[in-house]
């Protein structure tokens, strides 16, 4: 897209050149982009149903939305770092189970070195499948079947990283050096070890550095699990919403701010070690 | 003892790579292998432990036919065949005690291997072949703080580790230094002089084939042209082997300690 | 050649070496497992009951039904599209200042900070908690999600943009200078085209991440196919549910596949 291409659009004209930034084909290929996204744009604004005055109106709803968040009430405190460290070990224990189940789904999804088409297959199903649906959905469907709780928040968050980990993880696999790989096959070592001493070795790396790429993600997707039942600071956050409680609405989501940023170091720290 | 006979390997049904190949080693000595790229050097040696599956053919080791196994009785044999490679194939995050160690894979138990239990014998062979390749101060050194020829080193001990009735080396000093390539290949050269292991060697080195092997083996498009000691070795076979390639010729004839032939 | 008067000994060198710290942290980290395990108040049988229901669920959801409620399926998901081109338009917009507010070596320390703030902020905030937020202000609807979708754009667009920008070659910035052009100037021909292929392929990816949050943000009331999808779960229909469900993966790998095509032919 930025090749300055400039050569056919230059032509002397008289005494005069005309410069033009792109050819007539680039012109005609950007144009029709630009066409294409204005007539989405125009026909999603048109026809979308919202209700235009209350859009007028809203930065003044927002505005005082967040008046009434000021100042912030330490009242329920105690009760929201209960749900916080509740959110928090949702994230981690979920995160776990999640790496479980996905070191043998990636091993089958890489192409390199899965038995069969038939479980390279599987696995790649099983991937796709965790992987499209979101947390809160998979949160849904565990609160419905195994009542409302934690455990529920758990499986929803191992549910929905198991195909982000495999996926990421069979990556990796398959971008190994294969040399080692040959080297012990030639030593005569069995499948098993093939596995621990040529495989295992070379991914470790990769391994941690997405299990923590995953667990920053799972603590911000633990703050919502909440909302539909399944555990942590969500429910507060929704509790506080219905009973009008802005001031604690405040405090809640300055918590999950300051939680979601220290992930975020923690996170970095141990990349960088890792690297 | 190795007994290769009327051996095809064709790639992607392309044009065949080995046209038919026969060659047997049963003498104790080092074997070299030369010819241009392309020539199927490489792909002799890794149909022979079947890293590549041959086309037709037999190979025969002691008897048995390597191209007909499967399963346990394929790594029985294949650990009697040790590899040294070009690249070395070393698992660089893993110790240099470990790399040696897994040579004895085709030996031990699923659980020992996995957890690293091998017995004391192996312990104590592979810090004696460690002594003698001059790397025992690097046990618990992970390999890739190595040098070049210090993991070739590794790669040796670690081929030696399976008390291998055979030895085979692709191009084992192409990816080396002239110096180190010649120190690697003095230390092959011995070694299995000691051990009395017959060597089957790819080189690129033509210098470096008549400087050690025992036989000379010139490989030309899949096709044995040459076969006999190194006194035989005439320039006018070597341009035999090598018509067309005389480029590749030139660059292999450098001896070592030349300027900068570092490939 | 192995000598057999002496043994020697070896043992795999540990990942950590001291052995206070290794087994410390191991100590620890059993600790915390054992105590975040039993914060979980598992009801067994709940569990128990839980079987039937599930199977129940199960086979309410196969086969399932695109028919009965078929319109507004296609209702949802067009209103989920149209929120997703609407936020993502609006969000790449009001992305592009705060990226240039939130880049350390454009902006003044001040306004670097309200810059950083803001895309921290968003940043930090799951698009369901942004989504209640604007429910309870602007009301139930598209308008609320489209508000969501806009503020989840600028987190990430704002935050990766920002990064761009705070990598660009300065000798350009100081070519554009020394021709004597101004500020905006300079930021207009020396930063802008050296971020823009990025804002472009930021912003296709962009669209992928919000058409899947546009499907959950409706579950908290924000429009959308999410809000389908809350109704079917909430009346136990569940042949709907997995009928949404299917169409929901099926479009988001299609977005997927056209997001990367798009991507590909934009480097």
């Amino acid at each position: 897209m930025s090749t300055h291409s400039t050569t056919s659009s230059n032509k002397a004209v008289g005494d005069h050149f005309r410069w033009a930034r792109y050819s007539t084909k680039e012109r005609v290929a950007r144009s029709l982009g630009y066409l294409v996204v204005g007539v989405l744009l125009y026909w999603s604004l048109s026809t979308v149903d919202v209700f235009w005055p209350w859009v007028w109106d809203a930065p003044a709803q927002i505005g005082d939305m967040m008046f009434r968040m000021f100042p912030v009430s330490f009242v329920q405190l105690n009760p929201i770092l209960f749900a916080l460290v509740e959110s928090i070990n949702i994230a981690v224990l979920g995160t776990i189970v999640a790496v479980f189940m996905a070191l043998p789904i990636a091993y089958l999804g890489a192409q390199t070195v899965t038995p069969s088409k038939l479980t390279l297959w599987l696995a790649r199903f099983i991937i796709v499948a965790t992987r499209s649906v979101d947390t809160l959905i998979w949160a849904l469907v565990f609160v419905a079947i195994i009542g409302p709780g934690p455990v529920a928040g758990i499986l929803a968050i191992a549910f929905r990283s198991i195909g982000f980990l495999s996926k990421l993880l069979a990556e990796a696999i398959e971008e190994i050096d294969w040399g080692p790989v040959e080297a012990m096959q030639a030593a005569g070592a069995s499948r098993a070890h093939v596995i621990t001493y040529a495989i295992v070795p070379q991914v470790v790396p990769s391994f941690w550095a997405i299990t923590i790429l995953r667990w920053d993600i799972n603590i911000r997707e633990s703050t919502v699990l909440g909302l539909v039942g399944a555990g942590g600071i969500g429910l507060i956050f929704q509790g506080a919403i219905d009973m009008f409680r802005w001031n604690t609405v405040s405090l809640v989501l300055i918590v999950i701010v300051l939680v979601v940023f220290a992930g975020e170091l923690v996170t970095g720290v141990v990349r960088r070690k890792l690297m | 003892m190795l007994q290769i006979t009327d051996l095809v390997k064709s790639y992607n049904n392309g044009e065949p790579v080995l046209k038919g190949l026969n060659l047997a080693t049963d003498e104790r000595r080092l074997t070299a292998i030369i010819g241009s790229s392309g020539a199927g050097k490489s792909t002799l040696l890794r149909c022979i432990n079947r890293l590549v599956t041959a086309d037709s053919g037999r190979i025969e080791l002691d008897g048995i036919n390597i191209l007909e196994l499967h399963g346990k009785r394929l790594q029985d044999t294949r650990r009697q065949i040790g590899m040294i490679f070009q690249a070395y194939n070393l698992v660089d995050r893993l110790t240099v005690m470990e790399n040696v160690l897994s040579g004895r894979l085709g030996y031990v138990g699923t659980l020992r291997g996995v957890l690293r239990r091998f017995p004391q014998s192996d312990i104590d062979r592979a810090y004696a072949l460690l002594k003698r390749v001059g790397l025992s101060q690097y046990v618990n050194t992970r390999c890739d703080s190595l040098s070049g020829g210090e993991r070739q080193r590794v790669g040796v001990a670690r081929a030696l580790m399976q008390n291998p009735r055979i030895l085979l080396a692709d191009e084992p000093t192409a990816s080396l230094d002239p110096k180190t390539s010649e120190r690697i290949m003095e230390l092959i050269s011995r070694i299995t002089d000691e051990l009395d292991l017959p060597v089957l060697i790819n080189l690129h080195n033509v210098p470096q084939a008549r400087d050690y092997a025992d036989r000379i083996v010139g490989l030309r498009y899949g096709v044995i042209v040459f076969d006999g000691g190194p006194q035989d070795l005439t320039d006018d076979w070597l341009e035999k082997i090598y018509a067309g390639h005389e480029d590749d010729l030139k660059k292999q004839m450098k001896v070592a300690g030349e300027d900068g032939a570092n490939e | 050649m192995s000598d057999s008067t002496v043994h020697y000994r070896w043992k795999r060198p540990h990942f950590i070496e001291t052995p206070y710290i290794r087994y410390g942290l191991l100590a620890l980290a059993a600790i915390y497992l054992i105590f975040a395990l039993s914060t979980l108040r598992v009801n067994p049988q709940r569990i128990v009951e839980g079987i039937p229901r599930a199977i129940n669920m199960f086979r309410g959801a196969v086969p399932p039904d695109f028919e009965s409620r078929g319109g507004l399926i296609v209702r949802g998901f067009i209103e989920s599209i149209q929120m997703t081109l609407i936020a993502t338009a609006a969000g790449v917009a009001l992305s592009v200042p705060i990226a240039f507010m939130a880049a350390r070596n454009i902006a003044i320390l001040p306004i670097y900070a309200v810059g950083r703030m803001i895309v921290v902020v968003a940043r930090s905030l799951h698009p369901v908690v942004l989504g209640v937020l604007f429910v309870s202000a602007v009301g139930f609807g598209a308008f609320a999600g489209i508000l969501t979708l806009i503020m989840y754009t600028l987190g990430f667009v704002g935050k990766l943009l920002a990064e761009a920008i705070e990598e660009i070659k300065y000798g350009q910035v100081e070519g554009v200078r020394a021709t004597g052009a101004g500020f905006f100037a300079t930021l207009a021909y020396a930063v802008f085209p050296q971020v823009l292929p990025r804002l472009i392929g930021l912003s296709i990816y962009q669209l992928d991440i919000n058409l899947r949050a546009s499907a959950i943000v409706g579950l908290v009331g924000a429009g959308g196919i999410g809000a389908t999808l809350n109704t079917a779960f909430g009346r136990y229909d569940y042949a709907t549910a997995s009928a949404i469900l299917l169409v929901m993966i099926g479009i988001i790998l299609v977005a997927e596949g056209i997001s990367g095509r798009l991507r590909g032919l934009t480097k």
